[in-house]
């Protein structure tokens, strides 16, 4: 209930702030007060509501249906805390409160700064709003009870004693495929319980738990970063919205510029924390798959980045007679960041990519769906609206173009080179919504080029100067930067960088690293707070060459590695010394790694979790300066059966045909002995033979491997067949399904080579060269990005 | 002015074409109707469920993995993977395998699993306690 009414009055608390606002606006000055007031509610509303589910998070408190679902007494403190998010009730508070939070903020910003505080609280309140709509207890509701709907709950949530009361009986069920019991939850069982004096909480024990996908470190602060970002983007939109509002477009840009780097910063961080999730954990192989989710959040990303960049250009050649170069553009581009981290929110939420991503929910439901196309479709007619009406008085006060050498256009044409990038993957994302799909080439192919003019422009750009540049005088500054870029580049060719795509990549980004480098080296032993855009774009240049690096210079292999039996992997010498139990109730399989003296060592993760009812898997990294070795794990072989690290393991029913390497076998019957089920059952010797036919280029074999046990142990005897080169074992049978597991391998000689078992790990292995610089670039982006904020800020002062 | 609109506009439409001749060549469509997907032999992505009840094969040496996805028309189709077995491959409500059919097998390059957030209850057969 108190979950409701917080959520209802934050709700209410924006629509009205967000009212109050606009009539202040428009000229009613005593309604600021009330606006102010209604605001304040709003964020205090948000964060009690948020702190309420964290504390029924905390408590356990199992007769929510969130709480339920996403969590259970087993989670470790951070991870407990990180299920306030794992669902996407959560998620849409999690949002909403940041929003609560950051706009707190804004309104002392907007206070102190002219007249913004009405027009820029009006829109940003407006936002809230529709987030706010989105989990009041009418659409997804966090705090629904679990009995709002009739729930299936799992047997082994309910606390067993309780499972035996009578009243009961017609409330369990079982599914037949798997033998799992659920009880049904639902009014009538409460009730039941109530009048046998059984509360909910004491019924309800346990919850469903968290996907032990999202059982990790990264789970705690990726999805929170990212949630700031997108929380944070409609602060710039909110201006940019203000300043159409108002037909004023100077200020808004000093104004704003602070907050879109914030927001860009914020946001790609979160983007990246996401890589590195799904290169360290997930083991995905790599930090980038152009996964329609990760692309949906780097669109508006790149976008964003277009926008300062132009904005930077409006911001310089702004003047008392000139509102500067750009003014459309900007508008252009903050409002589509913004628009366009709804659509990522709509792509992955509304269940439209349901088969295309790994990690997107599944369908909300038809009136969450439309909401959120409400949501989006209302805040794109509203910024095209807007500026489809002011588009004319735009066109007249914008001033014409700048000369061709001059870093004016060389940020726009760095803009629009960016703007196309956005455009790629943006097709390229939204391809399912037409029920098609591209393959990742499409984005490689794509972007590559595309990323050579930003790595040049990057470099050129802050060689030429405001205004006009000479040509001889941007040859002679680059002096420098050209003779290191091309020897690095030459570097780079002779280390295997042989593509020609490539070479011209690899010479751009080193380009942009040393233009910028000798620039940030000059300003920093000056003046730091200047040095943050040169630092920023070192950085990229810096995630460049590793993207170059590990992506296409990467090698990888599938190798076996026997227990305690070296194998040379990439000039390594990688031993498999076993595997141990974790904390966690994981297996880590050893693997230790040697070159030239030097041991390290991997320990990659397997378990078999009962959530997914299936193998996971996590690799390990071991890092150096110039490459990772990245292990994740396959398979391991106990080797106590025979069979899979020496054949194929298939599994037949009887009277089917399975085909192996060139010879088709049928499992015809089995032969069962009369006494053999007794003595199986007496745990004495018995034999059940499995008659198979093998059929090899027009050749007919009737064999009769055995299954059971000969003098008191397992008979493991492959029955060979050398014309056919294949040798045939049983591994396991169903009688009751009729079917047979065989361990199928091609022939070998009768004796057999070793009674040894043989432990066998098999893992991928790959060398991923500079894929360290990845993440130092990202590091130094966002630290180039917050130096730029702190300058920004000042300058926004009025 | 004029000559550099003119040669802004070309590069435009150099790109615009460039994008729209890689997003055609590039393309893979969604296809749930295994006969189609048979006939075809395209590479597209095949949507099923995966049949439980028939053999499947896991060879850990040359690592495939085999098995029998079935279609909403309950038509059936062997799918041979280059890998081993995806995580949460069990509790799939639905596998989407990218590829092409040939030889009498989808030769699949990827196997994506559609896991349920929510299991809700809606495969749970009732037989009474």
């Amino acid at each position: 209930m108190i979950g409701n009414i917080l959520i209802t009055i934050a709700f209410i608390g924006a629509v009205f702030s967000g009212l109050m606002y606009f009539l202040n606006y428009r000229g009613y000055q005593n309604t600021l007060n009330f606006a102010r007031i209604a605001f304040h509610t709003m964020a205090t509303s948000t964060i009690l509501a948020s702190v309420f589910l964290l504390y029924l998070i905390l408590t356990h408190q199992f007769q929510y249906k969130y709480v339920y679902s996403y969590s259970d007494t087993s989670l470790p403190l951070g991870l407990l805390i990180s299920t306030f998010y794992a669902g996407q009730e959560g998620s849409f508070l999690l949002w909403a409160l940041w929003m609560a939070i950051i706009g707190v903020i804004l309104q002392q910003y907007t206070a102190v700064r002219g007249d913004l505080e009405p027009r820029v609280m009006a829109v940003y309140s407006l936002v809230q709003s529709f987030l706010l709509l989105m989990i009041t207890p009418m659409v997804k509701n966090p705090f629904a009870l679990i009995y709002s709907e009739p729930f299936m709950a799992t047997a082994n949530t309910i606390n067993s004693q309780l499972l035996k009361l009578p009243i009961l009986a017609d409330y369990i069920f079982s599914d037949k495929a798997t033998g799992q019991l659920y009880v049904k939850i639902d009014q009538s069982l409460v009730s039941a319980l109530q009048s046998a004096g059984i509360s909910l909480r004491e019924f309800i024990i346990n919850g469903r738990g968290l996907n032990p996908l999202l059982q990790n470190f990264w789970m705690q602060i990726h999805p929170p970063v990212l949630f700031i970002g997108f929380a944070s983007m409609s602060v710039p939109f909110a201006f940019a919205f203000a300043a159409l509002i108002k037909n004023d477009y100077k200020e808004w840009i000093k104004q704003s510029f602070p907050w879109i780097l914030f927001a860009s910063m914020v946001l790609g961080l979160g983007i990246m924390l996401g890589g590195y999730w799904a290169y360290g954990v997930l083991g995905w192989g790599g930090y980038w798959a152009w996964d329609p989710v990760e692309n949906s959040s780097l669109i508006p990303w790149i976008v964003s980045v277009a926008a300062i960049h132009t904005m930077l250009v409006q911001k310089k050649t702004a003047n008392e007679n000139s509102i500067g170069a750009f003014a459309k553009t900007n508008l252009v581009l903050v409002i589509l960041s913004f628009v366009l981290v709804l659509y990522s929110t709509f792509l992955t939420r509304s269940g439209v990519l349901g088969d295309a991503s790994v990690h997107s929910f599944v369908d909300p439901g038809y009136f969450a769906y439309l909401l959120l196309l409400i949501f989006m479709g209302t805040f794109i007619a509203l910024g095209a609206g807007l500026l489809i009406y002011r588009w004319k008085y735009l066109q007249q006060i914008t001033p014409p173009q700048n000369k061709l050498l001059s870093r004016e256009f060389a940020l726009f044409t760095g803009s629009v080179v960016l703007g196309a990038s956005a455009l790629v993957t943006f097709l390229g994302t939204s391809a399912p919504i037409l029920g098609k799909s591209v393959q990742v080439e499409f984005y490689n192919k794509m972007n590559l080029p595309l990323g050579i003019i930003i790595g040049l422009i990057n470099g050129l750009s802050l060689l030429i100067k405001w205004k006009e540049t000479e040509g001889k005088e941007l040859l002679r500054k680059s002096t420098f930067s050209l003779v290191s870029s091309i020897i690095l580049t030459i570097i780079m060719f002779i280390a295997g960088v042989k593509d020609f795509n490539m070479i011209l990549f690899a010479f751009a980004s080193a380009f942009a690293f040393f233009v910028n480098a000798e620039i940030a080296y000059k300003i920093i032993r000056r003046n730091l707070e200047k040095a943050g855009a040169y630092i920023a774009h070192m950085g990229l240049a810096l995630l460049f060459i590793g993207v170059i690096a590990s992506s296409k210079y990467d090698k990888s292999i599938d190798v076996n590695l026997v227990k305690n039996e070296p194998a040379d992997v990439f000039g390594y010498k990688m031993i498999f010394t076993g595997y141990s139990p974790t904390e966690d109730g994981k297996y880590a399989f050893k693997i230790l790694i040697e070159k030239d003296g030097k041991q390290y060592e991997a320990a990659p993760i397997m378990y078999y979790s009962e959530f997914n009812q299936g193998i996971m898997r996590n690799p390990d990294i071991v890092p150096f300066v110039t490459k990772d070795i990245y292990i994740s794990p396959l398979s391991y072989d106990d080797g106590t059966s025979s069979s899979s690290s020496e054949g194929t393991t298939l599994q037949i029913k009887k009277g089917e045909k399975v085909k192996y390497g060139e010879s088709e076998i049928e499992f015809v019957s089995f032969n069962f002995p009369q006494d053999a089920m007794q003595k199986m059952m007496a745990g004495g010797d018995f034999e059940i033979g499995v008659k198979l036919i093998v059929r090899n280029y027009g050749s007919k074999y009737e064999i009769e491997p055995k299954y059971g046990i000969r003098n008191g142990e397992r008979i493991d005897e492959p029955t060979r067949i050398k014309d056919a080169n294949i040798q045939i074992s049983v591994q396991s049978i169903s009688a009751n399904e009729g079917a047979v597991s065989l361990t199928v391998g091609p022939y070998s000689s009768e004796t057999k080579t070793s009674e040894v078992k043989r432990e066998v790990l098999a893992v991928t292995a790959s060398i991923k060269p500079f894929v360290g610089l990845v993440w130092l670039g990202t590091v130094v982006i966002v630290l180039g990005f917050f130096i730029a904020m702190v300058r920004r800020t000042k300058e926004s002062r009025v | 002015m004029k000559a550099r609109h003119y040669i802004g506009g070309a590069i435009i439409l150099v790109f615009l074409g460039l994008l729209f001749y890689n997003f055609t060549r590039t393309n893979i469509e969604y296809e749930s109707d295994f006969t189609k997907v048979m006939q075809s032999g395209k590479v597209c992505k095949a949507t099923g469920v995966w049949v439980k009840e028939k053999s499947f094969q896991e060879n850990i040496q040359d690592r495939t993995f085999i098995f029998y996805l079935r279609d909403a028309k309950n038509n059936e189709m062997k799918v041979v993977y280059k890998g081993t077995k995806p995580n949460n491959f069990e509790i799939a409500t639905n596998v989407v395998v990218t590829g092409k059919y040939e030889n009498g097998y989808f030769q699949a390059t990827d196997v994506l699993t559609k896991c349920p957030s929510k299991y809700e209850g809606q495969n749970i057969n009732t037989s009474g306690s």
